[in-house]
């Protein structure tokens, strides 16, 4: 009995602690207030619509209204082998997209780093950073102007060589390589800096004792720059993966979204919940198959936020 | 700022000799470099020059970088519409104001966020990183959008959902932390509520975040065409980058661009048209981008790598 | 204490001015009726004219409508019509409507506002527009072909219409469709819309071509033929390519093999699947379900091979599938291409030298004529179009379902109503001669004088005004040999139920359109017969057959076999 009393005690003590913490905190609670309205009317309030996901939808009724049918809706995208297609798409489109742009992020600032003249160094990273700033609809215009067989800048080029111009917009195969390039093109001059700064974070001395130590360049970036990246790539890419199942709607719409000859090895969730829900009008499925990556999002970044927590406690999101 | 000019020091005054290794490796910098930076901005020249070439060259003999024949005529349909102007000031308006805004909302909270003696820093810190992990997807949006909010054809459809994020927060609050707490404790001691601190003393140490934020925030603006998609459908006027959306994908809306002109259809420059609109849809942002670039890379860094 | 009164203050002040910025949508929300009220207001002394030759209208046509007396309609409301395509930037359009809305208000205290679903992505935002479900449109205009009629009337967009509420509300429509109209227009035993059913129109596609050059070609009654298209093509290349743009500056969008199929068989394609439409039957075998590009294997691996034939003759640009924003209509029209591929409907608007402006070919050539060689054409397989082409339904979250019946029958049924809505105003966007046809006046300015509605869901033959401008000969020529042999669909109200199938459906037409603009445009390496057996293969294993089955079985529920 004494002892409850004493923890009764303890809770309201905490209870009034806790009290007096939100009243001193009240400014701050205040000043959080407008975001956190934001996100409870722009994040929050749709999440209980996911319930659409396991009905029968029917506009007059509603989402909480309509007939629930349980994982019927799932079943429909598992069955017809759509589910396993989308996934594995994604998925290795963003394995792709993590791997090559770190590697080409580092090599650019390892490189960059390299350069010499300060005016140099700012025009080309100005230059290099031009791409990460326009909407993805000019993307598909740009694209576009490069790639078609008829007035396209590539066959105009082609041509001119004498060679045989190439008919990129009715052949599906080479389209994962050129989203992937043109993805790289578009975000390369942003990720570079990240790495050129943490390299220019590296301790000078320690680089030139390397130097006066008779090391060559590529021995500096082998031993000193390559190492000292290390914690940042593999934060990075430990972020990066936690995002794996979410794909890029706008650069893979914009580029190839209305042609059906070319989005077949490149269709992604995104796009296919962007077709059924629009195109198709099945918004059960396609909410059913957004769950599903937003499930799959939540246990990856749950991993990977654990693994970073023990290796890099500093770093972990929550 | 200043550790980055101790930097810029060492570099240009190398004291050691170097190899020949070296030498090779600094060549592939400046070959690369460059390739790569021509490679970033060639797409831009192409669609610059082809919107000053006459539709006829662009139809038989296709883009190219350089006009073969100089011809303004896809500005002047461009500008002639005059709807063109109302786009501009839509976008810029919504721009401005969700830019401002957002940055207020976002540099507060994440200031607070970042407050060691903050009693909710946690609990607020995940409720804002949740919303980046699940998402409710685009039906149970669209439909709390228009049935609850009816926020369809209204701009603030475009304004309200763009004035924050949990990235930008996250970014913001890596910002804070890199300003040293005691200046948080000194205003305390001055007996200085918490909302003045933050405006007083910490805002102006902010001044990189800001920018960096601000473009962030700006660039989702002005470059946003989804939202206008699903919800301004009964506008005349759209923004920007819908405009370009509309013109590049469908023919009549390219016309309808131009109408009441007296034109001809048939001469109606529709290749060079759509690259003068894209040119005049995107070149503000890239006019703009040079002179905030410095606090942008320096913004980026600090906010990525010290995460 | 004075500093954190005013932190708060402006704590307080940053969440009013979000407020604010919510508020601000309501006052955007009203200022569209409100400049509506104002224009009407300018308008009255110049239609007083007008209004007094209203006053006997209903003298003449009233009795049915007589009735309406006992109907309340104390409350004035609007009705929002919502149709596919680009609002129109006439000063006309708006002076049309308010003119129309003076007689609305007179007969039914309502006023119809148009609410334009444009092209861009039109599905989409069509079907999201209805999803919404908060009273934004009344009016629908559908289809059960080319918009989701039937999924939307399924899925609970659009109100049941009682005979008791057709009757009273809309009386002239309810008497002028026969029965057996209302009940294609029925699902689960419930009306969902009201038919265009009575305006003759034929929507069987084919190919409008230049008939003087095809006489050039040798062919002195015109393509009768896919053989004879082929021909014609060779001859228009080799005579006329370099002045034409293409010959046919298509964006990769139409896949005609199913109107080859159809002009070599007595094939049907079942409506309301997908836009593919993969599933049907033969005219002999009506109630055995097919899917058509799994039994044409034959007619198939031909149109592939003359596809490939068009291709090296060069009938479309090199670059098909991705030349999108071209207008090959237009510059059709123009004379600038030989073939447009569409409906017979579209080709009476380009046989007619003065049915558009841009109809220009007929200037620049006083010897041209344009020809139709419509699908089916060698097999005698034209069916009649669905009475469900064009309806209009009643979204089933209206607030004045009543009153939009009522501007719905007005609009079908009222000489005046309809002539504005269809025509515009008369001295302006058109006038009628002494032989009772429309013509523009000299006066008339396309883009300040004409207006645009989009009616295609309530036209009537009864109160049409023929064109002056239409060449009728031509038109009446080739609607009287569809008459000859044409059939009816077959399957008017099997609605089908998809949800099981749907998303096997969805893989089928994937694999359709990405085969389709392939086959049909001869883009790919390698043998036709190849080339289909791939596509059959892609068809079976995305699960057509299985669609077949569940299709197949549905059919004999609905038809007790």
């Amino acid at each position: 009995m004494a002892g409850k009393k004493i923890q009764d005690a303890a809770v309201v003590r905490e209870k009034r602690r806790l009290g007096k913490r939100l009243f001193q905190g009240r400014t701050l609670i205040l000043m959080c207030l407008p975001a956190i309205l934001f996100f409870i009317a722009f994040s929050y309030m749709p999440l209980p619509g996911i319930y659409v996901a396991f009905v029968k939808y029917n506009y007059r009724k509603g989402i909480f209204g309509s007939k629930f049918i349980g994982l019927q809706n799932f079943e429909f995208v598992a069955q017809s082998g759509q589910l396993w297609r989308l996934t594995k798409n994604t998925i290795l489109f963003n394995l792709v997209f993590i791997i090559l742009d770190n590697l080409v992020a580092v090599t650019t600032a390892i490189l960059l780093k390299e350069i010499q003249s300060k005016a140099f160094r700012k025009v080309s990273q100005t230059m290099m950073f031009l791409p990460y700033f326009i909407s993805q609809v000019l993307v598909g215009v740009l694209v576009f102007n490069i790639l078609n067989s008829d007035t396209g800048f590539l066959n105009s080029v082609i041509k001119s060589l004498g060679g045989e111009p190439l008919s990129l917009y009715k052949n599906a195969g080479p389209w994962p390589v050129i989203i992937t390039l043109v993805h790289l093109w578009q975000k390369t001059g942003y990720n570079s800096v990240v790495y050129f700064a943490a390299i220019m974070g590296i301790d000078q001395e320690v680089i030139e004792a390397s130097l006066v130590d008779g090391a060559n360049g590529w021995q500096k970036i082998r031993f000193i720059v390559l190492p000292s990246l290390r914690p940042t790539i593999v934060i990075l890419l430990l972020f990066a993966l936690g995002g794996i199942v979410k794909g890029d709607f706008g650069l893979f719409w914009n580029l190839v979204g209305r042609n059906p000859v070319l989005y077949e090895p490149v269709d992604i969730i995104e796009m296919f919940v962007y077709r059924s829900t629009i195109s198709n009008f099945n918004f059960s499925t396609a909410s059913a198959v957004g769950l599903y990556q937003s499930l799959i999002g939540f246990i990856m970044v749950l991993t990977v936020n654990g693994i970073v927590k023990k290796v890099e406690p500093d770093y972990s999101l929550f | 700022m200043a550790k980055k000019n101790k930097n810029d020091s060492m570099d240009s005054a190398p004291k050691v000799k170097l190899g020949t290794a070296d030498y090779i490796i600094r060549g592939i910098g400046y070959v690369f470099i460059s390739i790569f930076a021509i490679l970033c901005i060639l797409p831009f020249l192409i669609i610059l020059a082809s919107s000053f070439e006459t539709e006829a060259n662009i139809v038989a003999k296709g883009v190219t970088i350089w006009p073969r024949e100089f011809t303004t005529r896809a500005y002047e349909m461009v500008f002639k519409g005059g709807t063109i102007w109302k786009s501009y000031g839509l976008t810029i308006i919504i721009t401005v104001l969700g830019t401002v805004i957002g940055l207020f909302i976002t540099s507060m909270m994440g200031y607070a966020l970042q407050r060691k003696d903050f009693v909710l820093k946690n609990v607020l810190s995940f409720f804002v990183y949740f919303t980046s992990l699940f998402q409710a997807g685009l039906a149970p949006y669209y439909l709390l959008m228009t049935q609850t909010y009816h926020l369809d054809n209204s701009y603030l459809a475009i304004l309200l959902p763009l004035l924050t994020s949990s990235w930008v927060i996250i970014l913001m609050k890596n910002f804070v932390k890199s300003i040293p707490y005691e200046i948080t404790e000194s205003g305390k001691i001055d007996g200085a509520g918490d909302f003045m601190i933050f405006l007083k003393l910490i805002l102006p140490m902010l001044t990189p975040a800001l920018a960096t934020v601000g473009l962030f925030l700006a660039l989702g603006y002005w470059n946003e065409w989804y939202q206008d998609s699903l919800f301004l459908q009964q506008k005349e006027v759209v923004m920007l980058q819908y405009r370009l959306y509309k013109i590049v994908n469908e023919a009549s809306s390219l016309k309808d661009s131009v109408a009441g002109q007296f034109v001809d259809y048939s001469d109606l420059p529709s290749e060079s048209l759509k690259m003068a609109t894209a040119m005049m849809t995107t070149g503000p942002i890239i006019f703009l981008y040079p002179f905030v670039q410095r606090y942008f890379i320096g913004g980026i860094t600090v906010g990525a790598v010290k995460g | 204490m004075g500093k954190k009164l005013l932190a708060l203050l402006l704590a307080v002040v940053m969440i009013l001015s979000l407020a604010a910025c919510g508020g601000a949508s309501s006052t955007d929300d009203t200022k569209a009726p409100a400049t509506d009220k104002a224009e009407e207001a300018e308008e009255p002394a110049a239609e007083e004219a007008e209004d007094a030759e209203e006053a006997e209208a209903p003298a003449t046509d009233g009795d049915a409508w007589d009735a309406w007396a006992d109907i309340d309609t104390s409350e004035h409301v609007v009705i929002n019509y919502m149709t596919t395509g680009d609002a129109p930037t006439t000063g006309c359009n708006d002076e049309m409507l308010a003119e129309l809305n003076k007689i609305l208000t007179d007969k039914v205290n309502a006023e119809i506002n148009i609410y334009w679903i444009s092209w861009t992505d039109y599905l989409a935002n069509y079907n999201l527009t209805l999803a919404r479900m908060d009273g934004s449109v009344d009016l629908v205009g559908s289809a059960t072909d080319w918009l989701d009629a039937w999924p939307n009337a399924k899925n609970g967009a659009f109100l049941e219409l009682s005979e008791e509420d057709l009757k009273t509300y809309a009386p002239k429509t309810w008497a002028s469709v026969p029965q057996e109209h209302w009940d294609y227009c029925k699902y689960d035993g419930e009306i969902y819309f009201m038919p265009e059913d009575n305006y003759a129109q034929w929507t069987n596609h084919g190919f409008a071509y230049r008939l003087d050059w095809a006489r050039e070609a040798g062919l002195a009654d015109g393509v009768k033929s896919w053989e004879d298209l082929t021909t014609y093509f060779k001859y228009v290349k080799e005579t006329y390519g370099d002045q034409l743009i293409a010959l046919w500056d298509t964006d990769g969008g139409a896949y005609p093999a199913g109107g080859y199929i159809q002009s070599h068989t007595d094939w049907t394609s079942l409506n309301g699947i997908c836009s593919g439409a993969l599933w049907g039957a033969y005219d002999s075998d009506e109630f055995t379900v097919k899917c058509e590009y799994l039994e044409e294997t034959d007619n198939l691996i031909a149109y592939a091979k003359m596809m490939k034939e068009w291709d090296e003759i060069g009938v479309w640009p090199t670059d098909v599938l991705s030349n999108t924003g071209s207008d090959n209509r237009l510059e059709f029209r123009q004379g600038k291409t030989a073939v447009e591929q569409h409906h017979t409907q579209t080709w009476t608007g380009l046989v007619s030298p003065k049915a558009s402006t841009d109809n220009t070919m007929y200037v620049d050539n006083p010897d041209a004529e344009v020809g139709f060689f419509y699908y089916g054409m060698e097999s005698k397989n034209v069916k009649r179009d669905l009475i469900t082409h064009g309806v209009c339904a009643i979204s089933a979250a209206s607030k004045n379902p009543e009153r939009a019946l009522m501007v719905y029958d007005m609009l079908r049924n009222d000489a005046d109503c309809y002539d504005l809505f269809n025509y515009g105003i008369k001295g302006r966007s058109y006038d009628v001669d002494e032989n009772g046809l429309r013509f523009t006046p000299d006066s008339y300015n396309a883009d300040t004088d004409s207006i645009s509605t989009n009616w295609w869901w309530g036209r009537n033959d009864d109160l049409e005004i023929p064109s002056a401008a239409m060449n009728w000969d031509a038109i009446n020529a080739l609607y009287e040999e569809y008459e000859g042999f044409a059939k009816l669909y077959p399957w008017e109200n099997f609605v089908p139920d998809m949800d099981a199938i749907q998303s096997y459906v969805n893989n089928c037409q994937d694999v359709y359109t990405k085969y389709m603009k392939l086959i049909c445009y001869g883009q790919y390496d390698g043998s036709e017969e190849d080339m289909v057996a791939e596509f059959q293969q892609a068809l079976r294993d995305a699960g057509a057959e299985k669609v077949t089955e569940a299709l197949q079985a549905q059919f004999d529920a609905f038809y007790g076999k």
